[in-house]
Formats: structure tokens, C-alpha cells, sequence
């Protein structure tokens, strides 16, 4: 009896969080079916759903402009590169504060996180400017720059979190028995570190991916990603919902793809970057 | 024999500070030069360019004295608070429904974390979409047969501010909710016993031990969460671009049009600087309870 209560129970909150996740993914999902749907039947009223029209003509058509390809290449080598070479500074500060703490490493960690919290206004003239004096303004070399500088905070708060769960007996045991700093390194704490690394990463992509305000100010045409193409049709006269679906569509793949398949990896790298 | 060891450990920790040496360098330079230099030109009449010639606290009495960021200011206000509120609420009680041992609970995590992972950019769009009169909520609502119904948001300056937040809270409340998860799922589970033992309800276990318990999860998400509000700028330029009028103004676009569209950057710098002021505001009594009371500890 007190069995089939609680299996009710659980029923019952299953139910009721299933309802408020599709109520959630709606809006997602709506703009998936739209991408696949003729412009009228898009903005037909009441909005169709088993008899619209549909077709892939948008996805050819967005493709089709000439400078498409061009923002999406943006996206991909804008985030990934500015990932990588933010690990890179990244690895051996959070490594140095996590295992060799100092008397401030406290003090430290707290303001790098502290300035991922300023508002990015406060530092755009100053980038501005140098972006436009050094050649970098609207060039992927200096949006990668630009995106490592703002993400590094987060890269290195995160890394620290998951080196900190590495066990410092193991390390003291291989320096008993003799290891170099860099055999230790690379052998020890590297393939103990991956799995935090490769969070970190997959987190730093999703946010590269999504950067607006420094992809909006920084760039014009030619390295200007995904986001500020985007951006560019939410202007009044960009009145093409189907076709806007299908540009959208097309940048949150990615990331819906890498979300799902990351599950673990976003969740945990989200929550253990916040939560201590 | 001692010497080599501790010779050894000095070694290593040298190493450990050059290693840290790259970054302290690039926050440095970037965040503290950049923010010094806004804020001692906040201080100069620089219109076009940044020009040194020191005008006192000019900028910062005509600021106060534009209605655009007095405007401004009231919707951040307005749209933080609230945004706040309703967050950290709904984040929280949407834990406690997923702490209920439900079913597919990674996926349901993963579903109401996706907002979080997408771009304000296309957020703000799916809901002006959503909430735009001739084909959203309300369209869908009249041709059900209440044809009087009447949503629309976005269009009107006293509601306005609630359509961003319908979509701010749409994207931020899966994160604020796996905070708050992390946080229950650090209750021990003895606490949860001891209370069944003594025949308190659930609700009341929730209400006077957990949530007294999750303090320090929910001071760090407040200020995760109210940080980011300052910051807001990408939702409302793809929601409403300010409008209508000015009623969805926000400090950042003031920023941003001062800068760039007005081309009077001393007002940008003072724009941005009470900016960066009121980010400490809500920064330093944070670093000082989470960090400046247990220091050493």
C-alpha cells in the first residue's frame, strides 16, 4: 500500500516536471519547426502545425548567401580558438594555485572571478581603441583575443574547482618517488585532469558561441560570427521569420547538440563552477 | 640531506608562481587598465576622441541629469529586482520538484539548463516572436474563441519590462535551479532522517532547515545572478531595441549610444563607471562574507 502511494507520488512529480520542461523547450522547439515551414505558412494565423507547408528551401536559401559560411566559419574558429589558447594561460595558473596554494591564492581566485562580474562596458573603449590602433578590429585574431580575455575568469575558476578534487596524496607520493615537476605533470596529473579539462572546454565554446556584446562592438563584416549575424536581422525590417528560424536554428545546433551529448559534463561544469 | 628537500619545495613553488605570472598579467593589464582608464576620463569633457582636459565631476551631474538614464536606471531597477525574485523562487522550488527522485532526471536537467546555454541574442528573439501580438500568445488565445483577449507586451511602455523579464527568467531560472540542486543535494541525508523521525513535515523541513542550511548557495547565486543584471544588453536589443520609446532603456545601451552613436564619449566613461559601481556594490559585501570573515580558515 504505502508502496503504491509513493510510486504515485513519483508519478505525479514526474508529470509535473515533464510538464514545465516541454513548457521550456517550446519556444526551441517552435523555432525548429518554423525553419522547416514556407514563409507564409510561418506566419500564418492561427499558426499551422499539421498543415503547413514544409520545406528545406530556407536552409538552402540561408545558406545560399554569399557571406553565410563566412559568419559560421567565424563562429567555429572564434570559439575554439579563443578555448584554446584560454586553457593554455589557464592550466598552469589554476594547476599552480590548486596544488601550491599561497598565502593569496584566495584573494586571487576571488578577483579574477570578481571581474568576469564587471560590466564588459567598462573595458569597451579601451578595447576599442587599441583594436582599431593595433590593426585587430574586426579580424578572428582579435576576437579570439578579445573572447579568451572576457572567458578566462571562468576557464580558470573552473579548472581550479577540478584540480582541487585531485587527490594531492598521489602527487606526493610520485614526488617520494622521485618524479620530475615535469613528469608529474604530464604523466600524473594530466590524465587525471582531463576530464575537468574537457568540461571547462566544452563550457567555454558554449560561451564563446553565444558572445554578443564583443562580437557586436568589435567586428563589421569580416569576422563578424554567428551571434551578430543574428543580431543584424532582429533589425525592423528583417521581417523573414521562416528564414530568421533557419539562421537561428542553425547557430543553436551546436550547441543543443554539444549540450546533449556533454549532459554530464555542462551540468557539472556549471554547477561545481559556481557552487563550492 | 634537509636542504635538498625544502631547496625542492622552493623550486616548485617559484614554478607554481611563474606558471600563475601569464594570467595575473592579462587580468591586469585588461581589466584593471581598461577600467582605470575609463574611469579617469569619466572625469574629462573627451567628446570624439579621448582627450585629456580634466573637467571634474561634469559628466557625472549631466548624466543624472539626462531622463534617458534616469529611465534607464528605474527599468534595471525594476526589471533586477524582480528578475531576482523570481529567479531564485523559481529556481529553487523547481530543485526541490527534481530532488523528488523523478524520472530521466539528467535529461529534464539538461532541457531546462538549455536556455542558459543559448545566446540572449536568440532568446530575445523567440520571444518577440512569442509575444508579438499578430502571431504569439495572443493570437493563439483568440482563435481558442476569447476574443477580447489582449497580450501585448512588448508594445506598450507599462508592460514592457515584463515581457523581458518573461524571457530573462525563461533563460536564466535552469541555471539559478541547478545552483540550488547542487546545493540540496549537499544536504546530508542524516538531516533529512532526523527530521522524519521527529515527524516534521516536509514543507517545514524545506522551509526552517534546508533553506537556513543553503545560505551560502543562495548569496552566491544572488550575486551570480545580479551581476549579470547589470551587464543586460543583448536581450533587450533583440527584444525591443529600448523601445518602445525609451521605456525598456537599459544603462548598457546608454553606454553603448553615448559611445558610439552620440559620439560623446566622457558620457559613455560616466555611464559606465556608475556601472562598475554599483557591480561593487553588490560585490564587495559578497567577497567580504564569503571570503573576508574565514580567510585562513
Amino acid at each position: 500500500m504505502a508502496r503504491s502511494v509513493s510510486t504515485r507520488r513519483k508519478l505525479f512529480f514526474t508529470v509535473a516536471a515533464w510538464s514545465v520542461a516541454l513548457l521550456i523547450f517550446f519556444p526551441v522547439l517552435w523555432t525548429i519547426l518554423t525553419s522547416f515551414k514556407t514563409e507564409a505558412s510561418a506566419v500564418a494565423s492561427p499558426p499551422e502545425l499539421l498543415g503547413a507547408d514544409w520545406t528545406l528551401q530556407n536552409y538552402s536559401d540561408v545558406w545560399a548567401r554569399s557571406d553565410y559560411p563566412r559568419f559560421f566559419m567565424n563562429s567555429v574558429i572564434i570559439s575554439i580558438g579563443s578555448t584554446l589558447l584560454g586553457l593554455l594561460i589557464a592550466i598552469p595558473a589554476a594547476w599552480s594555485m590548486a596544488f601550491v596554494p599561497g598565502n593569496k591564492t584566495k584573494d586571487l581566485l576571488m578577483w579574477m572571478l570578481s571581474t568576469k562580474m564587471m560590466p564588459a562596458a567598462a573595458v569597451l573603449i579601451p578595447m576599442y581603441l587599441i583594436f582599431q590602433k593595433t590593426g585587430l578590429f574586426d579580424t578572428r585574431t582579435g576576437l579570439v583575443l578579445a573572447l579568451m580575455l572576457m572567458n578566462l575568469p571562468v576557464i580558470i575558476w573552473m579548472l581550479y574547482t577540478y584540480f582541487k578534487e585531485i587527490p594531492g596524496e598521489i602527487l606526493e607520493a610520485a614526488r617520494m618517488d622521485g618524479a620530475s615537476l615535469k613528469n608529474e605533470v604530464l604523466y600524473i596529473l594530466t590524465p587525471m585532469a582531463i576530464p575537468g579539462i574537457a568540461s571547462t572546454m566544452l563550457l567555454n565554446i558554449i560561451l564563446a558561441w553565444n558572445e554578443a556584446f564583443w562580437t557586436i562592438t568589435l567586428t563589421t563584416v569580416n569576422a563578424a560570427p554567428l551571434s551578430a549575424f543574428i543580431a543584424s536581422f532582429s533589425a525592423p525590417q528583417g521581417l523573414f521569420y521562416a528564414k530568421l528560424s533557419a539562421a537561428s536554428t542553425m547557430a543553436i545546433a551546436p550547441i543543443l547538440i554539444m549540450g546533449w551529448f556533454g549532459q554530464k559534463q555542462l551540468v557539472r561544469g556549471l554547477t561545481f563552477g559556481a557552487v563550492k | 640531506m634537509a636542504g635538498k628537500p625544502r631547496g625542492l619545495r622552493l623550486f616548485r613553488n617559484l614554478n607554481a608562481k611563474v606558471a600563475a605570472v601569464p594570467m595575473v598579467l592579462t587580468t591586469l593589464v585588461v581589466f584593471v587598465g581598461g577600467t582605470l582608464w575609463t574611469v579617469l576620463y569619466s572625469f574629462t569633457n573627451s567628446k570624439l576622441l579621448p582627450r585629456w582636459q580634466f573637467v571634474g565631476l561634469d559628466q557625472y551631474k549631466r548624466l543624472w541629469s539626462n531622463d534617458l538614464w534616469n529611465a534607464a536606471i528605474w527599468n534595471l531597477a525594476f526589471y533586477g529586482v524582480m528578475s531576482l525574485i523570481f529567479t531564485i523562487t523559481m529556481g529553487f522550488v523547481l530543485a526541490v520538484l527534481l530532488d523528488q527522485k523523478i524520472r530521466f532526471e539528467d535529461t529534464f536537467r539538461t532541457i531546462m539548463l538549455y536556455p542558459f546555454a543559448l545566446s540572449f541574442i536568440v532568446t530575445g528573439l523567440v520571444w518577440q516572436w512569442i509575444l508579438n501580438p499578430e502571431m504569439g500568445i495572443q493570437e493563439v488565445v483568440r482563435r481558442m474563441g476569447f476574443e477580447g483577449f489582449t497580450f501585448d507586451p512588448l508594445h506598450n511602455p507599462n508592460t514592457v519590462l515584463y515581457g523581458l523579464l518573461i524571457a530573462g527568467l525563461w533563460q536564466g531560472t535552469g541555471f539559478t535551479m541547478c545552483l540550488m540542486l547542487a546545493g540540496l543535494r549537499g544536504i546530508d541525508e542524516d538531516i533529512w532522517k532526523a527530521a522524519r523521525v521527529d515527524g516534521i513535515p516536509k514543507w517545514k523541513t524545506y522551509l526552517f532547515v534546508v533553506i537556513p542550511m543553503m545560505r551560502p548557495v543562495f548569496i552566491t547565486t544572488l550575486v551570480i545572478v545580479a551581476a549579470g543584471i547589470i551587464k543586460l544588453y543583448d536581450l533587450v536589443v533583440a527584444q525591443t531595441s529600448g523601445g518602445p520609446g525609451n521605456a525598456s532603456q537599459v544603462p548598457a545601451m546608454y553606454v553603448y549610444r553615448y559611445m558610439f552613436t552620440a559620439q560623446n564619449l566622457g558620457q559613455g566613461f560616466a555611464a559606465s563607471t556608475m556601472m562598475l559601481l554599483s557591480v561593487l556594490i553588490v560585490l564587495i559585501p559578497w567577497a567580504y562574507l564569503e571570503f573576508g570573515g574565514k580567510k585562513h580558515g
